[in-house]
């Protein structure tokens, strides 16, 4: 297959989904993460839950990076974007992140001058053209999107830039996976792995999941029917009593990854020895900082930080949500007090996160369009 | 060196980190570690290649926030 249309093909889909139904154990229920954020998007806007048995149970991962900042990280941010002559930058979905005093977009309006950007290096640009200004890089992001900030800070120390850095709170997936794994409220039968994610690490880095947990995984692309592919490949290895990590996205994804990003990535990050994620707690050796060789581009080491640890509304559930343990709709606040326009809680914030995307694309969007119609 | 009006930050379309985006494109020309890309739907950026290599015009690139993660084989027919 060569263009998108063919992996939303609905035709192979019915057939996918008699296929995977063939292969559940009756009376047994199948529940599976999703862990990519881009992978819950897709699920919700393509219906593909629809396409599989009742058995099968989709749980939606942490795998959304701005769903799961802790609020303390934005106001820290915003203490940067506030002193003079700086300008922040960052990419389009932090812009809306509640933290403690607000969100980036708050802040802006306030006086603050914080940009969005497409990609880092388009930050470094903005450094070159205002000398006279420090120019900070909210770093975010998994594995796919940290070697293009560290190809940046690479880029800035070639050119001696004295005017650039990042404020660094790049995450890696392993970490939350096993702290997911060995919570006691969420029992899960298997994997769907991050696809681009993927193309930096490989699949070989997953291999302790099924080695130390027995679970399959399966790495997976975005289209629907890739989605369907990695069910059925999953519900497979259960049939034939396997679980290994598999592949299903090898059109792009080289089962080693990208040696030249994380050769690179090791050069300019090192491992946090703990991390604050939003529902999930401290994690250790969950996200990088930079290393002592680039830390002149480190904005935490350029400017003083409150550094403070701000506990979520109490209403927001997002950390049952990122967990798996609650469906969006079971939130209290779903729909009403959050909503996409006004969130409250992280998940509400992306599309890819799993409220936004549930409330845009899923059954409380179904409800709705019914209550209309009775009406 | 600087992009071409191609990709934006567009967050109604969706984050390109928080939805793991990537997007396949191909080299039109090189200069130094940038090469200029192309969509197929016409849209054109520089792409920083340090990360896959050299490349040569006519090669296909797999590109995150104008970073090239990989080199791709060439498109097969079938």
């Amino acid at each position: 297959m060569r263009f998108a249309d063919e992996y939303r093909d609905s035709e192979l889909a019915e057939m996918l989904g008699r296929q995977i139904t063939s292969l559940c154990e009756p009376g047994r229920h199948y529940k599976i993460m999703e862990v990519c954020g881009g992978h819950t998007h897709t699920i919700y806007r393509y219906g593909v839950q629809d396409h599989l048995p009742e058995a099968i149970e989709l749980v939606h991962g942490p795998g959304c990076p701005v769903c799961v900042i802790p609020m303390g990280r934005v106001d820290d941010g915003i203490a940067i974007a506030e002193r003079d002559g700086v300008i922040l930058t960052c990419f389009g979905d932090m812009m809306r992140v509640p933290g403690g005093r607000g969100s980036f977009l708050e802040a802006n309006a306030r006086g603050a001058d914080i940009r969005m950007v497409y990609s880092p290096l388009d930050a470094l640009r903005i450094a070159r053209q205002n000398p006279d200004r420090q120019v900070v890089f909210f770093a975010i992001g998994f594995e796919t999107t940290t070697p293009s900030t560290a190809l940046t800070i690479k880029r800035a120390a070639r050119d001696e830039l004295d005017n650039f850095s990042v404020f660094c709170n790049h995450i890696t997936i392993n970490p939350p996976l096993k702290a997911i794994l060995d919570a006691p409220d969420l029992e899960l039968d298997a994997f769907i792995g991050p696809g681009h994610v993927s193309t930096v690490i490989g699949c070989r880095t997953y291999e302790w999941i099924p080695r130390d947990y027995g679970l399959p995984l399966v790495v997976s692309g975005f289209e629907p029917l890739d989605l369907l592919q990695s069910a059925y490949m999953i519900m497979k290895q259960f049939s034939e009593g396997r679980a290994e990590v598999e592949n299903q996205y090898a059109r792009l994804v080289p089962y080693d990854g990208n040696p030249t990003a994380l050769a690179i990535c090791d050069d300019v990050f090192t491992l946090r020895p703990f991390f604050e994620w939003r529902g999930l707690g401290s994690i250790p050796n969950s996200a990088l900082q930079l290393s002592e060789k680039y830390a002149k581009f480190d904005a935490e080491k350029r400017f003083a930080l409150p550094g403070l640890r701000v506990e979520d509304p109490k209403a927001c559930q997002c950390g049952e949500v990122l967990k798996g343990v609650l469906k969006p709709w079971e939130c209290k606040v779903f729909g009403t007090a959050c909503t996409p326009e006004s969130p409250i809680g992280t998940c509400m914030v992306s599309s890819e996160g799993a409220c936004a995307a549930y409330y845009n694309y899923g059954q409380y969007a179904r409800e709705r369009l019914t209550l209309e119609v009775l009406q | 060196m600087t992009a071409t009006e191609g990709s934006v930050c567009n967050p109604e379309e969706g984050c390109i980190t928080c939805g793991d985006i990537a997007v396949v494109l191909t080299v039109t020309s090189v200069a130094g570690s940038d090469a200029h890309c192309i969509d197929l739907q016409g849209r054109q950026e520089w792409v920083a290649v340090e990360l896959v290599g050299a490349v040569e015009p006519g090669e296909r690139l797999l590109v995150h926030a104008r970073v090239a993660l990989e080199l791709l084989g060439p498109v097969t027919e079938g």
